[in-house]
């Protein structure tokens, strides 16, 4: 006669071992996003960026503008022309805009920033 | 125990964002224009074709190596008939995989 009984045991208590290491991997997983997960906040209003292999800038501005695809602006809680009062002056900007934005309405965006001082403008997009 | 923590791994896997954005530095005409020299460099984009000085050119960075006389010299770019953000992008991505810095957005 065989012994099942025991055989199962064995298994059982082999696969209760295994567990310990695994769930230490998954801890360690855990704890790395956790740490590298930068917290964004949701934008403000919906934008496709347009695609381009540009290099991603090591230190991006703290403001961004968002231009969505009918040329209405947000930025942080503003929106519409209100975000002109709104803009962090002399401080590098950086513009997310939608891909269907009219390019002639970001040229003409572009010397009423100068005008308030925001000269540093930078264009984000996203990688193909 | 187990599942929440499998739980928050796959939230956290799926909520960080890996990808970084791009970045292209786009300058306005200002203080820029004062120090225009050359012939003129002006591209029109418009959403089907690209126009060099209002006319359409077989290679744009050979006919503006032409009018160049370094790689940081001016050049106008005016998005015309409603050109796409896109098609800005593109030809900005075009211009400065060519070598050219000094490229300027007018209305």
């Amino acid at each position: 006669m065989m012994d099942f009984g025991a055989h199962i045991t064995t298994r059982r208590g082999s696969r209760d071992g295994n567990i310990v290491p695994m769930i230490n991997v998954v801890f360690l997983l855990l704890v790395f996003f956790l740490m590298t997960a930068q917290i964004t906040p949701p934008e403000p209003i919906d934008v496709r960026p347009p695609s381009s292999l540009a290099d991603p800038s090591e230190t991006l501005p703290e403001g961004v503008l968002f231009i969505a695809a009918d040329g209405s602006l947000a930025f942080e809680t503003t929106r519409g022309e209100a975000v002109f009062s709104h803009l962090p002056t002399d401080a590098p900007l950086a513009i997310r805009a939608d891909r269907e934005v009219d390019a002639q309405a970001l040229a003409a965006l572009l010397p009423r920033l100068a005008a308030l001082g925001v000269s540093d403008v930078t264009l984000l997009t996203e990688a193909p | 125990m187990i599942d929440v923590v499998f739980l928050l791994l796959v939230f956290f896997m799926l909520a960080a964002r890996f990808t970084l954005d791009g970045a292209i530095s786009v300058s306005g005409p200002s203080g820029q224009l004062e120090a225009y020299a050359g012939p003129p460099r002006l591209i029109d984009i418009s959403p089907d074709d690209t126009r060099l000085n209002g006319r359409m050119v077989e290679n744009l960075a050979v006919e503006l190596n032409a009018l160049t006389e370094s790689s940081d010299d001016t050049i106008l770019l005016r998005p015309v008939d409603g050109a796409p953000l896109q098609r800005l992008v593109d030809v900005m991505e075009l211009l400065e995989s060519a070598g050219f810095t000094g490229l300027v957005l007018v209305e």
